[in-house]
């Protein structure tokens, strides 16, 4: 079958899918598209200049930014929104034909395949932590599958990575064409050891800088981002402001802007599309159950719990955590005792979700007050006509998203 | 007198919520009103010598392999158990105890031989919930909920006491049917980080070891986190 019937039938498919209220129809779209052909990511690549974004964290939202501000001056596909496996991308490249660029979120075992299919012109890569211990490997070996693949790019390819990650460093340090970027985060919850020989990595007082006696190090960054300036190596200088909350967001739009200068967009219009954006995929949206109007935040991991509480902790003073340990979350609720709650200190906390009492056991030693509840409404309902944060766990952030209002 | 507790290298071996033992257990203290002290150890600092019970926690090869060249100097380790320290180790916290472990490559790493234990690589990985009856008598639980994660299994070189008989999981696996191990002064297990927030009575029986008999605890959050969690894995 020729692609473009392939393509023709599997949206349709995912049209049947959509009407028939099966599901988004992404994944079906995609994954028909790949059993027929196999090479359509490849071919469907072709004639396309493609970014690939990916990291522990930040990947979907990074994704969304860049891809605003690459719109500014040429025609784009990008995923929807999350859908960052073989299917999602498929599904992604094959829509609009005349689209010159595509900008893709890629889940971060999915980098080798999509570097073999799609010849990026550009790699950005964000960051590399703990995600979910019980189904995905361990950091460090996600990293050598990183450095192993990045060889693989086409030879005028860059990347764009994170000079403040000691792993992102290790994985991309070799490539010629390495753009570092920093933003200034610090320290690392994963790395204490060197990711080149495994002795114990040195780090700055301030957690700003690491090195090893083997010879690994920070780099120098090229683009440096502090407070709401971006630096660039040529002396450009662009302030940043962020339409999404938090400091992650912030961070991720300055290193939006980098990217976008890969394709001759001026920083200012970048900068200015990309702080538009106030919401994505249902992130920070508002939501009303019974009597109160929620707003939703979105935790996976211990780095990202950190990033929503600080966050959080600048929102209004009621706030619901809602933790679940399905598959999507990672059956493994160890890490909330990584994760400091201090931040929910003083504030009135509702708790509720499949794994609700594991998290009141956490909060209890943490000696931070709060009520556990049977559900959203049930919680709502204690806390009655008040803005308030809701933080939660990756199943209850998606069924509770579908309720945004857009 | 204080109670010292001392948690070794969290940055090295801390990846499963390891800080939950420590942490739980200080407070079951607090609540009872004895006095305690919690120190950590970082990577470099000095290692209290006479304290009363050491946490060893879970790690990657690399991170294991750091904590126990730092724990070999001297033989700081061996000294600890000497002085009459108590030791509760998780997994790799557990592993560098015996006398050998696995490391990447096909390399095998000398342990500190202060238990005799030994562990392979087994693949695949020993992944999720576990369930354990316990192996001696404990008033208030008739099982041990965790969560394990690991490669490694491990079999005794000599008679030891297993913590559990498995019900459900892998425990120390190579089809020996027991997780963990008890001696007079150490612990240790597969359930991974917090195991002594999901068994009260197993935290409360590690501080009876050194404390003597302990008065009860008002505290039915860790009760009904312990009944939700075994009832959840039978
Ligand atoms: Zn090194």
């Amino acid at each position: 079958m020729k692609l473009r019937l392939i393509i023709f039938f599997a949206h349709g498919l995912g049209w049947l899918s959509r009407i028939t209220r099966r599901g988004s129809g992404v994944m079906l779209t995609g994954r028909m598209i790949l059993k027929l052909q196999p090479n359509a990511a490849k071919i469907l690549s072709r004639k396309r200049r493609v970014v690939l974004v990916s990291g522990t964290n930040g990947k979907t939202t990074s994704t969304a930014l860049i891809d605003a501000a690459i719109k500014t001056s040429h025609q784009t596909v990008t995923n929807f929104t999350g859908a960052n496996l073989f299917a999602g991308i498929a599904t992604a490249l094959s829509q609009n034909n005349s689209a010159t660029v595509a900008v893709l979120e890629v889940d971060e075992m999915v980098i080798p395949w999509a570097i073999k299919q799609t010849s990026p012109e550009l790699v950005v890569l964000l960051n590399l932590g703990r995600d979910q211990l019980d189904r995905l490997s361990e950091v460090r070996v996600v990293a050598q599958k990183w450095k192993e693949a990045l060889v693989g790019l086409p030879k005028k390819a860059v990347i764009l990575a994170d000079a403040d990650d000691p792993f992102v460093v290790w994985a991309s340090q070799h490539w010629k064409r390495v753009i570092w970027f920093s933003s200034g985060s610090l320290g690392h919850l994963d790395a204490s050891t060197c990711p080149e020989c495994g002795e114990v990595l040195w780090w700055s007082e301030k957690g700003d800088d690491f090195s090893c006696a083997c010879g690994f190090a920070r780099p120098q960054p090229d683009w440096k981002f502090t407070r709401d300036t971006l630096k660039g190596p040529k002396k450009e200088k662009v302030k940043v402001v962020s339409g999404i909350p938090g400091k992650a967001a912030i961070s991720n739009s300055a290193r939006a802007v980098v990217a976008s200068t890969f394709f001759d967009i001026e920083l200012d219009d970048a900068a200015d599309a990309i702080a538009r954006i106030s919401s994505v995929d249902g992130r920070f949206g508002k939501v009303v159950i019974g009597p109160t109007r929620f707003r939703l935040l979105l935790s996976k991991n211990p780095a990202s719990w950190k990033e929503t509480l600080a966050t959080s902790a600048e929102g209004p003073a009621s706030v619901l955590l809602v933790v679940n340990a399905n598959t999507q979350d990672g059956k493994d609720t160890s890490w909330l005792w990584d994760v400091d709650f201090s931040p929910l200190s003083g504030r009135r906390v509702i708790v509720t979700g499949d794994r609700r009492t594991d998290v009141s056991a956490r909060l209890n030693v943490a000696g931070i007050g709060h009520v556990v509840s049977e559900n959203e409404l049930a919680a709502s309902k204690i806390f009655g006509s008040v803005d308030a944060d809701i933080i939660a766990s990756y199943t209850a952030f998606h069924r509770l998203a579908k309720l945004v209002k857009r | 007198m204080t109670f010292t507790i001392v948690h070794l290298f969290p940055e090295l071996l801390g990846t499963y919520g390891d800080r939950g033992n420590v942490d739980v257990t200080a407070w079951r203290l607090t609540q009872r009103e004895i006095e305690n002290e919690v120190i950590a150890v970082g990577i470099g600092e000095k290692i209290p010598k006479s304290a009363d019970l050491y946490f060893l926690g879970g790690g990657e090869d690399d991170a294991q392999i750091a904590a126990l060249e730092i724990l070999a100097r001297k033989g700081v380790m061996r000294k600890i158990v000497e002085n009459g320290g108590h030791v509760f180790a998780v997994c790799a916290g557990l592993q560098i105890l015996g006398e050998s472990f696995p490391a990447s490559a096909g390399r095998v790493i000398a342990g500190l031989g202060i238990i005799p234990i030994e562990t392979t690589s087994a693949a695949p990985r020993s992944v999720g919930e576990i369930l354990l009856k316990p192996t001696f008598s404990i008033e208030s639980e008739r099982h041990f909920t965790g969560f394990e994660n690991h490669a490694g299994q491990t079999r005794f070189t000599d008679d030891l006491q297993p913590l559990g008989i498995v019900v459900r999981g892998v425990g120390n696996g190579l089809n020996t049917g027991v997780d963990g191990v008890v001696t007079p002064q150490i612990i240790g297990t597969y359930m991974h980080g917090p195991a002594l927030v999901r068994n009260p009575g197993l935290a409360d029986w590690v501080l009876e070891r050194k404390l003597g008999a302990l008065t009860s605890l008002d505290a039915s959050i860790f009760d009904r986190l312990h009944e939700e969690r075994v009832k959840a894995s039978q």
